[in-house]
Parts: structure tokens; C-alpha cells; sequence
């Protein structure tokens, strides 16, 4: 094993990928990182100490004797600039450690936003999801949460005897959200185009992961031509005020989206002015470009990776597939 | 172990969690509700019991190191295994307290957190829980509960409802804000030399003698007047103050400059420390006191209050003034979404190092872009980043009130930066939630 100090921290394994392909752990002195789908055996994940004095389950994954070789090289080679090799150390499988003070370990605020989601799950019949929500709720009570949805879901458990009729969370009745060829007016746009998101670009939660899900169209409205953008959303989060910016050349449009995903963007020119609906027609829009969120790399072959590990994980659930996962998988066509 | 044979002869000794973890196992039956799955203890176990009642860490700081050598390691064994009867009594508590709690429908407050070191007391003092008592489990939760803290600010506000009370700490009050003055030898600035000392203590050191070096400079940056005459420059206007390097509203440690004479209670509605009345700060006392055996006398208490509040810094002590001077040099290099800061002090650096890191957590998550928000709505919470030093400071003040208080010293130099450090964690924790529940919001919403 080999430590390297990398931006001023100790740091074992090989360099993961960047986000969206790395998978992060921060718990007590360190964060975890691997590549999602790194094969199975020789899977490592890098290991950063943020406080190597807090690492204090070190010995699980290194052994005693490695523990204590890791401390005292990282305690006496502060000023060595290019690393430390520690021959024979063992590593073993990591189990996810925690003590406190880290933003994975804290219970209470991971459970808080899923109160009234769980209350939805307990319409279903399945046994294991009810067992998942019970488990969820006994814990809400010895930490001690109180937000939205927990006492409605207290109550629920406490009288599950009357036979609660809620509205069931699970997305049975899917359709897909088709584009329509037409704009809302069932007039034909001016010029039409389809664009992706960038996952680190936006918040979890929000939109369908697919490619190619942003469309746009050139439309007029008055004398003026605007840019509608409609991205394709999933929730469980709204898509309300993320930005998202359309440039063709000179041309360009920004705002934000609603709730549903779509936004309508006045077009200006570079000096600002409104773009008219005779320039619209003479514009040539085949460059066009259209970001949603933030501006970041990213590419599609990414994408695709994730989205080929998570697909794998579905073909085949394992003992550490998530009841996500399995429900998925179990519900697949 | 290591193709290094220095490494090797330093890898003797046991990580302190690994002797912690092989007692509890020699404990036996008994204990699962203190226990994980896999039969260790809990960490809470660990933070709430084990460290502060069994191994006694204040006293025995031996016990507190990350790594111990063998014959501290069997020395802890034996004192974990030797207090198996009273732990599993704690365990058969907790089991008490908590059926008590799901009576009473209590959904407030970490069960473990709040009742761990009480089950531990009972089990000492009145050793294992008797069948159907609900008498001692119910008047424990209540004590928990209903709160000692309210009990005590209640005397405190009776106590300051007294016209003559509040008249007598105000003119206690103005004796001692005029009694504080920079010395009239000081310089009008801060001498470079109290800043190399200062470059040595947040500096690294490798070795034992380097170390022993550090400390004394410590020693000497806490005996130099500099940063009670910094504290007292803060107080005057004009040129005459012009002489300290920061500015205390920037800083977050006042809402004014200079700083004003506080109030007995009452005024300006800022919780900015050096702005806060005496009752405010009592009162902040009196909230911690909750795991303190005894509640300090209110009369006394306030009559100390005052002259903290007159000190340099609001801190009576000159390791706790010399501390918030280090504290702030730190501070004003911290900047978690910034990667160009450069930094005059090693520990600023390594600090600085884990809040990047921690930011990275936060964008690999998906809950901020690369360095800014991920959505409109955290644009607040990532402008407060920017200004890392007001809440760093802010709780640094109050940790070191609180020592102020209890007469905890900040004089081991060693002591003094993982109090640096841990307040950069926990102000980081207190961010990176914001930054997550801005996202979260609209779940509920």
C-alpha cells in the first residue's frame, strides 16, 4: 500500500473517477471513495484521511498491526513530499464505520426529509416494504425526529388496525413521458432540437436519467421569438428554479424552470434586444446548444456507464442490492 | 510489517478503538442494547460511557491516544471488563428508561445520547433496575425532560428582576470596563515577534523535541500581553484603535466597531459574542451546565459574568484570549469552496485541506456544482462559505466561554489546536447540512 499526499492529505489507493462514476463516503477522519463499477474483487477504495487521529476503524479494514504502522507513518511523515510505501499491509473488506461528526453519520438528519414518503409505503401490501418503514420509524423515535410526515406516521403505526387508505408512492402506473411533436398552439415551431442533461450539473431527485430528454423549440410569441424548453422530470423533487440557458451563435436565452421542467426563454441578441420573428427564420439553429444547471464537463459515455452498472445490479441482485433494487428489479419489463 | 524497518519498530502498540471493542467482547451477555450487530460497542457507548465514566479520559488521558502501548491497552482492558457488572445494569437501565419512553410517547432528543451516562449513573448507584420501578425511569425522563436548564434560567430571571441587583452589576459593570486598558509600554500594533511565535505554534513539528518546543512557545505566546492588549484595542475608536489588524465586525466577533461597553440585559438584539448582555451570557452557561453535576450559585455566577464581559475578548483567562488570537489568524485563511487561498500557517493549511475535501463529499453527492451552488436557492448558504470566519469564530468563542466558565485550561498546545480543528468540523457539519436541506426543501415544501 502507498501513501500519497494528494492536496495536502494523506491518501491510499488509486485516484477514482471523477463524479458522476465515484461513489463517496465520509465517515469518522475519512472519506471513502471508489469507481462505481470497478469489477467485483479488485475493487479498492481510495481512502483520504481527514483526520487520521479520528480514523478509529482503521484496524477493521487493515488489521491491528497495519493500523498502527498507517498512524505513526502519517504522524512522523508530514514533510515527506512524495509518499510512503507500507509493504504488507493487509486489506480486507471495508465495512462501512462510523463514529460522529460526519455528514454520513448522522441518522437524524439522513431519516428527517422521509417522513411523509414512508407514509405512502404503507399502503402496499409487500412485507418487506412495511418492515422497512417500521424499522425507519423505531429508529425516528430513539433519535428523536419530529419533522414533517413523522408524527402523521407515529400515529399511522400506532393504529395500523383501521385500515389506512392512502395514496401508494410506487409508479406502477408509469407512462412515458413522450415529447409532442407539436407545440402546445399546434403550430409548427421554427426550428426544433433535442439536448441532454449533465447529472452533476443538477440535483438528485428531479429528472429522468435517460439521454436526449431536454427538448427545445423555436416559437413565436407576438412579434418576438422565444426558446421552449421542456426537460423531462421524474421527481420526486420539483424542478422548479433550476436554470437552464440556450445558445446558437449571436443568439442566446436564459431562465429557469418550473415545476413540471418546462421554461420559456426570450431570445436576445448579443446587444440584448429581442430577437423577431423574421430573424428567428433566418437564423441558423443547427449549433445550438442547451444547458440545464450548472456548467460542468461531462460527457454521455459517463452517463452510460453509470447507467450500464445500474442496470447490471438489476439483471442480478446480490445480498448488498437495495429493496429499491430488488422492487426494480422484480417490476421490470 | 514493513519493507521500512523504521516503520516497523514504531508499529508496536494497539489502535485504541481495537482495545475497546476485545473488552467489550470479554464482557459477555447482557450488553446488546449498548451493542452493535456485530457485538461491539456503539460508538455512542463509547463517547457517552465508556470514555468519560469508565476510563475517566479527563483524568486518565493516557487512555485517549489513537494508538496505546501494550501495557495501557491491558490497563484498559481491565477497567472495562472490571465494570461489566455496572455496564450490563446500564444496559437493563437503558431497556427501563426507554419502554418508559415509548409509555410517555417521548419523541424528543437521541435516546442514547441523553440517557446512556444516566443509565450508567443508576447502575452505580443503585445497581440493577428493580422489577415494575417506573417510579425512578419516569422521574428520571421528567429530570431529562422537562430540563434542569429551565429550572436554573428561571432563578436567573428572578434573580435579575430585582431593579437593585441590575443596578449594582451595572456599576460593577462600569468599574470594570474602565479597568480594562492596553498597557501604556504596548506597541500600537502586533510585534512580529508575537507573530513568529505564533507561526511556530500553528507550525508543525516533527519529533519530540519540536514538540517540547512548541509548547513552550505556547507557553510564552499565553504569558504575552499581546493578545489582551489586541483585545483591549478593540475597544477604542479612532487612530488609537486603528493599531489591530482585524476588523471585528468582518470577523463576526461584534455587530459595531470599536466594541461597545455591554449591557447587563437587554440591548442591541445581535448575537454576535462581544455584543451580548451578561444575563445572554449567563444564560449560555446555564444551558450548558446540563451534563455538570453541580449548578454554580446565580449570584456568583453573575458577579463573574461581569467582569468576563468587561475582559479583552469577553474571556477572562489569558490562555482563552491568547487561544481566540490564534483561533482568528486561522480563521481568516479558512475558505472551503476556494482553492487559492494560500496560507501563512500549517494548521490553516491542513484544516483548509479537509474542508476542501468535505466540499467534495457535497459535490460528488450532487448537492453543489464544482465550487458554487447546484441550485438558485443554496446561493445564501454557499455566500456564507465565503465568510467561513463569522461562524468558525462564533463557536470558537463560545467553546472557549464555556471553558472560561469551568475552568477548563487551554494551556497544552496540543489541546489547543484539536479545539482549532474540531470547531472547523463542526462549523463545516452545520454548512453541509444547510447546503443539503436547501435541496431538501422542496420535498416537504
Amino acid at each position: 500500500m502507498k501513501l500519497v499526499a494528494d492536496s495536502g492529505l494523506w491518501t491510499t489507493g488509486p485516484i477514482t473517477a471523477e463524479t458522476p462514476l465515484a461513489a463517496v463516503l465520509e465517515v469518522s477522519g475519512a472519506v471513502l471513495s471508489w469507481t462505481i463499477d470497478d469489477p467485483p474483487g479488485d475493487a479498492h477504495a481510495q481512502i483520504s484521511f481527514t483526520d487520521s487521529s479520528r480514523a478509529d476503524w482503521l484496524w477493521r479494514v487493515l488489521g491491528e498491526s497495519g493500523h498502527v504502522a498507517l498512524a505513526s507513518a502519517m504522524d512522523r511523515a508530514a514533510d515527506q513530499p512524495h509518499g510512503i510505501e507500507l509493504a504488507g499491509v493487509l486489506t480486507a473488506g471495508a465495512e462501512g464505520f462510523f463514529a460522529d461528526d460526519t455528514l454520513d453519520s448522522d441518522v437524524a438528519e439522513l431519516l428527517a426529509p422521509h417522513g411523509t414518503a414512508l407514509i405512502t409505503h404503507l399502503a402496499g401490501d409487500d412485507p418487506r416494504i412495511l418492515d422497512l418503514v417500521r424499522a425507519g420509524a423505531g429508529l425516528a423515535e430513539e433519535v428523536g425526529i419530529e419533522d414533517v410526515g413523522w408524527p402523521e406516521l407515529f400515529a399511522a403505526l400506532d393504529d395500523s388496525s383501521t385500515g389506512l387508505v392512502m395514496p401508494s408512492g410506487r409508479r406502477d402506473d408509469y407512462a412515458l413521458a413522450a415529447g409532442t411533436d407539436r407545440s402546445p398552439r399546434g403550430v409548427a415551431p421554427i426550428a426544433r432540437g433535442v439536448a441532454s442533461i449533465n447529472w452533476s450539473a443538477v440535483p438528485p431527485g428531479i429528472f429522468d436519467a435517460g439521454e436526449n430528454t431536454v427538448d427545445w423549440s423555436v416559437e413565436t410569441a407576438g412579434a418576438a421569438a422565444v426558446a421552449v424548453v421542456r426537460a423531462a422530470v421524474i421527481g420526486p423533487n420539483p424542478a422548479t428554479g433550476v436554470e437552464v440557458r440556450l445558445r446558437s451563435g449571436a443568439v442566446s436565452g436564459a431562465g429557469a424552470l418550473g415545476a413540471d421542467g418546462r421554461a420559456t426563454l426570450p431570445l436576445v441578441d448579443t446587444q440584448g434586444r429581442p430577437m423577431t420573428e423574421s430573424a428567428a427564420w433566418d437564423q441558423d439553429w443547427q449549433a445550438t446548444s442547451v444547458v440545464v444547471g450548472a456548467e460542468v464537463p461531462e460527457t454521455p459515455e459517463t452517463r452510460e456507464r453509470v447507467r450500464r452498472w445500474a442496470q447490471a445490479r438489476l439483471d442480478r441482485p446480490t445480498d448488498d442490492s437495495f429493496l429499491a433494487e430488488v422492487l426494480a428489479s422484480e417490476s421490470a419489463y | 510489517m514493513s519493507a521500512d524497518s523504521e516503520l516497523a519498530v514504531v508499529a508496536v502498540g494497539h489502535p485504541r478503538r481495537s482495545v475497546i471493542e476485545a473488552a467489550w467482547r470479554a464482557i459477555g451477555p447482557g450488553v446488546e442494547v449498548l451493542s452493535s450487530d456485530d457485538g461491539g460497542p456503539l460508538s455512542r457507548t463509547v463517547k457517552r460511557i465508556i470514555d468519560p465514566l469508565v476510563l475517566r479520559l479527563r483524568s486518565n488521558p493516557q487512555y485517549s491516544y489513537p494508538v496505546v502501548a501494550p501495557e495501557t491497552a491491558a490497563a484498559m482492558h481491565d477497567l472495562i471488563v472490571g465494570s461489566g457488572p455496572e455496564l450490563r445494569f446500564a444496559a437493563a437501565w437503558f431497556e427501563t428508561l426507554k419502554l418508559e419512553r415509548r409509555r410517555q410517547r417521548i419523541r424528543t432528543g437521541n435516546a442514547q445520547e441523553l440517557y446512556f451516562p444516566v443509565c450508567f449513573e443508576l447502575a452505580v448507584t443503585k445497581g440493577a433496575p428493580a422489577p415494575q420501578d417506573t417510579e425512578t425511569a419516569a422521574a428520571v425522563l421528567g429530570d431529562i425532560h422537562q430540563g434542569r436548564d429551565r429550572t436554573a434560567i428561571e432563578v436567573l430571571l428572578q434573580y435579575v428582576d430585582s431593579p437593585d441587583i441590575v443596578a449594582k452589576l451595572e456599576d460593577q459593570l462600569d468599574r470594570s470596563w474602565r479597568d480594562v486598558r492596553a498597557s501604556e509600554t504596548a506597541p500600537a500594533t502586533v510585534p512580529a515577534s508575537f507573530l513568529a511565535e505564533l507561526a511556530t505554534v500553528l507550525g508543525p513539528a516533527h519529533g519530540h523535541r519540536a514538540a517540547a518546543a512548541r509548547q513552550r512557545v505556547w507557553s510564552a505566546v499565553i504569558a504575552d500581553a499581546t493578545p489582551y492588549n489586541l483585545g483591549a484595542l478593540a475597544r477604542l475608536e479612532g487612530t488609537e484603535g486603528a493599531g489591530l489588524p482585524w476588523s471585528i465586525v468582518d470577523l463576526g466577533l461584534s455587530s459595531v466597531e470599536p466594541q461597545r461597553q455591554p449591557k447587563v440585559s437587554g440591548g442591541p438584539d445581535s448575537d454576535r459574542p462581544l455584543d451580548r448582555s451578561v444575563v445572554d451570557r449567563v444564560r449560555a452557561t446555564l444551558r450548558r451546565a446540563l451534563d455538570r453535576d453541580a449548578l454554580p450559585d446565580i449570584p456568583l455566577l453573575c458577579e463573574e459574568e461581569v467582569d468576563r464581559a468587561c475582559a479583552p475578548w469577553g474571556l477572562l483567562s489569558e490562555d482563552k484570549q491568547a487561544t481566540l488570537v490564534a483561533g482568528i489568524e486561522v480563521a481568516v485563511e479558512l475558505a472551503p469552496l476556494d482553492r487559492s487561498v494560500s496560507h501563512r500557517y500549517a494548521l490553516a493549511a491542513q484544516i483548509q485541506a479537509r474542508l476542501r475535501k468535505e466540499a467534495y463529499v457535497l459535490h460528488a453527492r450532487r448537492y453543489l456544482a464544482e465550487g458554487g451552488p447546484i441550485h438558485p436557492r443554496q446561493r445564501q448558504v454557499v455566500d456564507d462559505l465565503a465568510a467561513y470566519a463569522q461562524p468558525y469564530l462564533s463557536r470558537l468563542w463560545a467553546r472557549l466561554h464555556g471553558r472560561d466558565v469551568w475552568q477548563d485550561p487551554c494551556e497544552d498546545v496540543d489541546e489547543m489546536r484539536s479545539l482549532l480543528e474540531g470547531v472547523a468540523r463542526s462549523v463545516s457539519l452545520d454548512h453541509r447540512q444547510r447546503i443539503k436541506s436547501m435541496l431538501e426543501l422542496q420535498v416537504a415544501g
